[in-house]
C-alpha cells in the first residue's frame, strides 16, 4: 500500500522503540512491515507474555503492542498489570492492547491497570499509523509530565498540567484526570474536589463523578458519596469501578452486608478482576458468609494463576473457610471440604517453597482439619510440633498467631488460647482492627454455624428486652451463651436483664447468677471494648448486694 | 415442542456474538491478504466485493448485539470528551483500503473541535455509514464535523442519488416500518438513533438526520449530538 498521505517533517516513529507481543508469527511480522511503513526502525517482536516482560526488564520500550489473547497461560491483562505493577514500564510509555473482539467485555476485567489505547482486529497499516501517530504525538506533547511523575514529582508534575491546560487545551481531558489524581495522590482532596467539580459544572462525566464520590470518601462525608455513587450505578450498571467505590463506602457506612452485595454483583458481571474476587472474600468472611467467601476465594486462587498479585494468604484463607465449612458437617460435604482443604494447602505449599513461613501456616490449618476428620492423634503430633516451633520464633505475625490460637481453641486448650491472645493484645494494644480479631475469637471461639446461631439468639433476646418480655429475653441470652459462655457482650446483656428483673422481683437468687456471669469475665482484657461496661455492671452488683 | 428454561434471545446473542468473532478473524486474514498481495488484488472487484460484504455482516452483527444489550438495559453511554478530527481519521483510516481499491476518494471536513460521546457507540455507527456510503457513492465520501445549536454534528456524505423520500426524515425509525422486501433493513439506522438517544445532556437528546445535498450533493447522513 502507498499512501500519499505526507507525513510529519520529523518522523514520530522513527525515534522510537516497540516491542510486538502476538501468538501468531503471521501477525508479528505483518505488524512490524506495518510499523516499518509508518517509519519506525528498532522493533522487537516476541510470542509470548514471558519473554515480553524478560525484554522489558532489560530494555527500554517506548511503545508496546500486546494482543490480548496469547494462548495458553498469561493474557495481555497479566502483561500489563505486570509491567506497570513493577514498574518495568514507564508512565511515559504507551502500552496498547490488540484485541479480536470489538468489546472489550473480555479485557475490562480488572481496572487496576489500564492500556494507553484499544486497537481493535483487523488492523491496516492507514488506521495503525494515524490511531498509533496521534497516541504518539499525545505522548510526546505529554512527556515532560509524565516524565515527573516516573520521578514521583507529584507537585513539578501538577504544575506542569496546570501550565498545559491552557497552551494544550486538546489534552484536556488527559490533564484533568491526571490532575485529580495527583491532587488525590498528594492528599490535597480540597484542590482534587475542585478539579472534578469543574468539569462536572460543564458536564456531567461518569469518571469527574467517580472521582468526586472518591474524595468525598476520604473526607469520611460517607452518606454523601455512598448516594452519589449509587446515582452513577443506576445510570451506568457497567461501570465496575463505581461497584467497587460503592462497597468501600457502604463498608465504612457500617453496612457489610450490602458491601457484600455490591460486589457479588458487580463480580457476576466482570468476574476475571482478582483484586475484587480478594475484596469479596473478605467482606463474606467479615459476614460470617462461608460459603460465598469460600467461592470468592477459590476464584481468587484461580485468577492468581498468572497474575502479579498472586499470593500464598489466597491459598491460606481458602483452606481455612474450607476448615470453616467442614466443622461440624458430619456429613459427606464435610469431607469433601476437608480433602479440598488439604489439595489446596499441598499446592500452596508446592507453589510458595521459597517462603520460609508456609509450612507453618499449612500445618496450623491442617491440625484442624485433622481435627474435623476424627483423626485426633495425629492432630495432637501436629499441634506439638507446631507449639513448640513458635516458641522458637520471635516475631510471630498477628494473623499466624490468631489462627494458632483458633486451633488452640478447637484442640480445646483453651487456657493456652487465652494465654497467647491476651500476650498479643497487649504488643497490640493500641491497634483497633488488631483487638477487634482478637476480641471476636475471645468471644466466640466456635465454628461458623453455631456463630450464627448464637447471634441469632443474641438479637431475638434483644428483641424481647426492646418488647418487655423480660423472661423471653434472658432464656434467649442463656441458650446463645450455652453455645459461646465467654461471649462478653453477650453475659453482660443477661446480667442487664436479670438486674431488671431483680428491680421488679428482689430475688437474691438474680443477683447470685449475675455474679456467676461477671465471674466468668474475671479475666476480661483491659483492651476489650466491653470492659468499660463490664467494671461499670460489677460495681452495680456490689452496691444491688451490699 | 418449547422447552421454557430457553431463553431465546440470549442464545441468539450468543451466536451472533461468536459470529461476529469469527468475522473479525476473517477480516483480518482479508486485510493481511490484501497487503501480500497488493499487486494482483489492487482492483480486484471480486476481492473488494467479499471484503466489504464481509465488512458489512461484520457490522450487522455488532449493531444487533447492540440492540440486544439496549432491550436488556444493559446499555449506557460512557460520554468523554475526544478530539474530533482525529477521531474521524481514525475510522476513515478502517476503510482506506477499500475504497483506495474501489477508487473512491475520501476526505475529511472537521473543525478543531472536541466532543463529548461515547467512542465506542459512534465507533459503530461510524463503521456502518461509511459502509452504507460506500455502497451508494459514485465517486467521493466525505466526513464532517461541526457544532451547530449548542450540537456536535458528525456527518458522512457522498455524491450517490442519495436517500429516498420516504426515508429522508429526522425522527426514529421504528422496526415495525422496516420494509424487509427491499433488502434495506435499515438495522443501521434504528442502531443510530438509539445511540443517538442515547446521548443526552441536561433535557436535550441526540438525533439522526438525513437529508440530500450536502457539498457532495448526495446523501447526507447526520447524526447531532448534545
Amino acid at each position: 500500500m502507498n499512501s500519499p498521505e505526507p507525513k510529519d517533517p520529523v518522523n514520530p516513529f522513527g525515534k522510537l522503540t516497540f516491542l510486538v507481543v502476538d501468538d501468531f508469527e503471521n501477525f508479528r511480522l505483518s505488524m512490524r512491515q506495518m510499523l516499518r511503513s509508518c517509519g519506525a526502525d528498532r522493533i522487537e517482536l516476541v510470542a509470548h507474555a514471558t519473554p515480553a516482560i524478560q525484554y522489558c526488564t532489560y530494555n527500554h520500550v517506548d511503545v508496546v503492542l500486546c494482543d490480548y489473547n496469547l494462548g495458553e497461560g498469561k493474557n495481555g491483562q497479566h502483561v500489563l498489570e505486570e509491567l506497570r505493577h513493577r514498574k518495568l514500564l514507564k508512565r511515559s510509555s504507551l502500552f496498547l492492547m490488540v484485541t479480536a473482539e470489538t468489546s472489550k467485555e473480555m479485557v475490562m476485567g480488572a481496572r487496576e491497570y489500564q492500556p494507553d489505547a484499544y486497537l481493535t482486529k483487523p488492523i491496516n497499516r492507514a488506521m495503525l499509523e494515524q490511531r498509533l501517530g496521534s497516541l504518539i504525538k499525545q505522548r510526546n506533547a505529554l512527556h515532560p509530565i509524565t516524565r515527573e511523575i516516573d520521578r514521583e514529582n507529584y507537585p513539578e508534575a501538577i504544575s506542569l498540567c496546570l501550565h498545559a491546560l491552557t497552551r494544550q487545551p486538546r489534552y484536556k481531558t488527559w490533564l484533568m484526570k491526571t490532575l485529580g489524581e495527583l491532587y488525590f495522590l498528594v492528599g490535597d482532596l480540597a484542590h482534587a474536589q475542585k478539579i472534578y467539580d469543574d468539569v462536572l459544572h460543564q458536564r456531567e462525566l461518569s469518571w469527574a463523578r467517580l472521582g468526586s464520590c472518591k474524595v468525598l470518601l476520604a473526607n469520611r462525608h460517607f452518606d454523601q458519596a455512598v448516594q452519589g455513587i449509587k446515582a452513577l450505578i443506576e445510570r451506568h450498571p457497567d461501570y465496575m469501578e463505581a461497584y467497587d467505590l460503592l462497597a468501600e463506602g457502604l463498608e465504612n457506612q457500617g453496612r457489610s452486608v450490602q458491601a457484600q452485595q455490591v460486589l457479588q454483583k458487580a463480580t457476576e458481571h466482570s468476574p476475571n478482576a482478582l483484586l475484587r474476587q480478594r475484596h469479596l472474600a473478605e467482606l463474606a468472611g467479615t459476614n460470617q458468609d462461608i460459603d460465598t467467601a469460600a467461592e470468592a476465594w477459590r476464584q481468587t486462587v484461580v485468577l492468581g494463576t498468572h497474575s502479579i498479585h498472586d499470593s500464598a494468604e489466597h491459598y491460606l484463607s481458602l483452606a481455612q473457610s474450607l476448615s470453616d465449612l467442614g466443622e461440624g458437617d458430619s456429613e459427606e460435604t464435610g469431607a469433601e471440604y476437608s480433602a479440598e482443604a488439604f489439595s489446596v494447602l499441598n499446592r500452596m505449599e508446592k507453589r510458595f517453597s521459597d517462603d520460609p513461613g508456609i509450612g507453618l501456616k499449612s500445618r496450623i490449618v491442617q491440625c484442624r482439619l485433622l481435627a474435623g476428620l476424627g483423626r485426633h492423634r495425629e492432630a495432637e503430633n501436629v499441634l506439638n510440633s507446631v507449639s513448640s516451633e513458635l516458641e522458637g520464633l520471635d516475631d510471630v505475625p498477628v494473623d499466624l498467631t490468631l489462627d494458632f490460637a483458633k486451633t488452640l481453641f478447637r484442640m480445646g486448650r483453651v487456657d493456652q488460647a487465652r494465654h497467647i491472645l491476651a500476650e498479643l493484645a497487649a504488643r497490640h494494644e493500641n491497634e483497633p482492627d488488631v483487638l477487634q480479631k482478637i476480641e471476636n475469637l475471645l468471644d466466640e471461639p466456635v465454628g461458623f454455624r453455631q456463630k450464627l446461631e448464637a447471634r441469632g439468639m443474641n438479637r431475638d433476646g434483644i428483641k424481647a428486652f426492646e418488647a418487655g418480655d423480660l423472661n423471653a429475653a434472658v432464656e434467649a441470652f442463656a441458650n446463645a451463651l450455652e453455645i459461646v459462655p465467654d461471649h462478653a457482650a453477650l453475659n453482660l446483656n443477661l446480667v442487664q436483664v436479670l438486674m431488671k428483673q431483680y428491680d421488679l422481683t428482689t430475688d437474691p437468687k438474680l443477683l447470685e447468677a449475675c455474679r456467676q456471669r461477671l465471674d466468668r469475665l474475671s479475666r476480661l482484657p483491659v483492651q476489650h471494648r466491653q470492659h468499660r461496661r463490664y467494671v461499670a455492671l460489677t460495681r452495680k452488683l456490689k452496691g444491688l448486694t451490699a | 415442542m418449547t422447552d421454557p428454561n430457553i431463553d431465546f434471545s440470549m442464545v441468539l446473542a450468543s451466536a451472533v456474538h461468536d459470529m461476529k468473532n469469527s468475522l473479525g478473524m476473517l477480516l483480518n486474514s482479508l486485510e493481511e491478504l490484501r497487503s501480500e498481495y497488493n499487486q494482483t488484488l489492487a482492483g480486484s472487484e471480486k476481492f473488494n466485493m467479499l471484503q466489504y460484504e464481509a465488512e458489512r455482516m461484520h457490522n450487522d452483527l455488532v449493531q444487533l448485539l447492540g440492540i440486544y444489550r439496549l432491550g436488556e438495559n444493559n446499555l449506557s453511554a460512557h460520554i468523554d470528551e475526544h478530539f474530533v478530527p482525529d477521531f474521524l481519521e481514525e475510522h476513515l483510516a478502517r476503510h482506506i483500503p477499500l475504497l483506495q481499491s474501489l477508487g473512491i476518494e475520501y476526505s475529511i471536513a472537521a473543525e478543531d473541535i472536541s466532543g463529548f460521546f461515547d467512542e465506542d457507540l459512534l465507533t459503530g455507527v461510524l463503521n456502518n455509514t461509511i459502509n452504507n456510503a460506500i455502497r451508494y457513492t459514485r465517486s467521493k465520501i466525505c466526513l464532517t464535523a461541526r457544532q451547530e445549536d449548542g450540537y456536535l454534528v458528525l456527518g458522512v456524505e457522498d455524491d450517490g442519488q442519495g436517500y429516498p423520500d420516504n426515508m429522508q426524515h429526522s425522527g426514529t425509525p421504528s422496526f415495525k416500518s422496516l420494509d424487509f422486501k427491499s433488502g434495506s433493513t435499515s438495522l443501521g439506522l434504528f442502531f443510530a438513533s438509539s445511540v443517538a438517544r442515547l446521548h443526552t445532556e441536561n433535557d436535550r437528546s441526540g438525533a439522526i438526520r438525513l437529508h440530500n445535498g450536502g457539498a457532495l450533493g448526495g446523501g447526507v447522513f447526520e447524526i447531532w449530538l448534545p
